[in-house]
């Protein structure tokens, strides 16, 4: 009698300790599973406006790799000198911040712009697109048109679908004479982009519309130095 | 605003969402409020006849939210492409949302259509006897249905717009409600119009006399509503102010303070104070009803081009 409840109890506890290592293990495998996730790539973009001379070469290498029509823009240079002063030139990129809670994805009733399942870039899948133009109402950066051509809302998918197909930078960062554009995945530590970032001061637009926005903005804060 | 950094021309032309969207919402709003107050009368009452309150409503929501939907349609840049939106459900998307609701909202304004003829639809078509049988006999359940759905198209469209983070004006919390409560007082003055000139209501009828008598709780709901939004706007954020603009300046805060203010509140106020002799009052009648729907027209069409015209 005595002895079959020492068994039993002996039982019950190699049960839990097998049952615990059981747990453990999956657990284990779990975790390692989701790490395996989190090395998903985040692709973002600097735009550094102290070396940014506002050639427009990004401009116009866009719309020739992406076949923007002519008045259009994925991609634009605002010219913010001030009229009094040109001596001071400044320019901003204009174009899609790919954010990381991103608005457009968001609201778009088909999923005609979405996440790109491999690099979670934010692009355009053309044929689901009806043009209902919520996407474009939505951008808390109003970056987001209308193609001409096709008739279908677009955006800046960091040349997505071209040159970063094709395992090259982005048409912008690849025609840049000035470097003022650096393209990377900000999750491989050993990206150019990231070394950028750990030693210069980068920010966001707008962060106050609590997006993410991937790209980073160098600003030109000082007034600079030069001689008459 | 003021930021460290950021630029000044956007993407979008001029506006993105234009008046086709604007009408979209009022006839949204009509169709909704109209089988809301008609459903809710008829539930007071426990009518079980079709009453011309009933047949208005039934026909009023069901034209409108078709009408609607060639609004809706005609905005699109890729029109012949929209069938994409009937298969591709988002529900992250309100817009999605809507579409999922209007699946089920506009064949049951179908069939109330159906409720409130039946007898004519069973005479001349006697080959759908049998359907029109069986629904009646599902009718309460239906009705309750499609009362809940009345509501949630009103509301489905304020959210619709609310989510837009751009625009001060338009990302508030108050929008919806004042979207349901402005459909509720179009969808009243449509049933009013319709129930007189179609099918030839007496106006002095128990359920003209409540029509009548609601039309005037809804407007001051609606104007405190307005006034909640504006405040919240005045004593909000920089954006709130840049938002309040709409109010005082360009072309849109005349729509608002001639269309919304005047002919949507004062005039029907001030007609149904003015001496009413007996050769006038149909005129009054049908004046004071157009009054409130080209309000809540010129309020859709102030909320979609100032909301949009003063963005941050």
């Amino acid at each position: 009698m005595s002895s079959s409840k020492e068994n039993n109890r002996r039982n019950f506890i190699k049960g839990i300790g097998l049952g615990s290592l059981f747990l453990g293990s999956v657990q284990y495998g779990l975790n390692a599973n989701t790490n395996k996730e989190n090395k998903k790539p985040h692709y973002a973009m600097i735009y550094d406006q102290n070396k940014c001379v506002g050639c427009s070469d990004c401009e116009i290498a866009c719309q020739e790799i992406n076949l923007v029509p002519k008045n259009q823009h994925r991609l634009y240079v605002e010219d913010q000198t001030k009229p009094d002063d040109l001596q001071h030139k400044k320019y901003m990129r204009v174009s899609c911040q790919q954010c990381v809670d991103s608005p457009c994805t968001e609201v778009c009733p088909t999923g005609a712009c979405h996440k790109d399942s491999i690099t979670d870039i934010v692009t355009m899948d053309i044929d689901k697109c009806i043009g209902c133009k919520y996407c474009i109402v939505a951008c808390p950066y109003d970056v987001r048109f209308i193609n001409e051509r096709t008739n279908a809302a677009e955006n800046c998918n960091f040349c997505l679908n071209t040159n970063f197909a094709k395992g090259k930078d982005p048409a912008c960062v690849e025609s840049c004479k000035y470097d003022a554009l650096v393209f990377g995945d900000l999750n491989d530590e050993t990206a150019y982009i990231n070394k950028i970032l750990d030693v210069k001061d980068a920010v966001r637009l707008k962060p106050g519309f609590g997006t993410k926005p991937s790209l980073r903005y160098i600003p030109k804060l000082k007034t600079g130095v030069y001689d008459e | 605003m003021n930021e460290l950094i950021t630029y000044s021309s956007g993407f979008t032309e001029e506006i993105g969402w234009e008046w086709p969207i604007s009408v979209y919402l009022l006839l949204a709003g009509i169709s909704g409020g109209a089988i809301i107050v008609a459903l809710l009368i008829r539930f007071y009452k426990n009518q079980t006849e079709n009453t011309a309150v009933y047949k208005s409503a039934s026909l009023v929501a069901f034209v409108t939210i078709l009408l609607g939907m060639v609004c809706l349609v005609g905005d699109l840049t890729r029109p012949l492409n929209f069938w994409q939106i009937l298969i591709n459900y988002n529900f992250n998307s309100v817009m999605s949302i809507g579409v999922a609701a209007l699946m089920i909202y506009i064949p049951l304004t179908f069939v109330a259509v159906v409720f409130a003829f039946a007898d004519f639809v069973k005479e001349k078509f006697s080959f759908l006897a049998k359907i029109v049988d069986l629904l009646l006999n599902f009718r309460v359940i239906l009705e309750g249905v499609l009362f809940l759905f009345g509501v949630v198209i009103c509301a489905y469209t304020g959210f619709l717009i609310s989510v837009l983070v751009r625009f001060p004006l338009l990302n508030t919390s108050i929008l919806p409600a004042l979207f349901v409560i402005s459909g509720l007082s179009a969808g009243t003055a449509a049933l009013c119009i319709m129930a007189k000139r179609v099918f030839n209501e007496n106006v002095h009828s128990s359920d003209m006399k409540i029509l009548h008598k609601i039309e005037w709780p809804i407007m001051a709901i609606e104007i405190l509503f307005l006034a909640m939004l504006y405040i919240s706007l005045a004593t909000g954020n920089e954006a709130g102010k840049i938002a309040l603009a709409a109010f005082h300046e360009g072309s849109w805060s005349t729509v608002f303070w001639v269309g919304i203010v005047c002919i949507g509140f004062l005039l029907p106020i001030i007609l149904n104070f003015s001496k009413k002799e007996q050769e006038n009052s149909n005129s009054i009648f049908y004046i004071s009803a157009m009054c409130s729907i080209v309000g809540v027209l010129c309020l859709r069409l102030f909320i979609i081009y100032a909301g949009q015209t003063f963005s941050v």
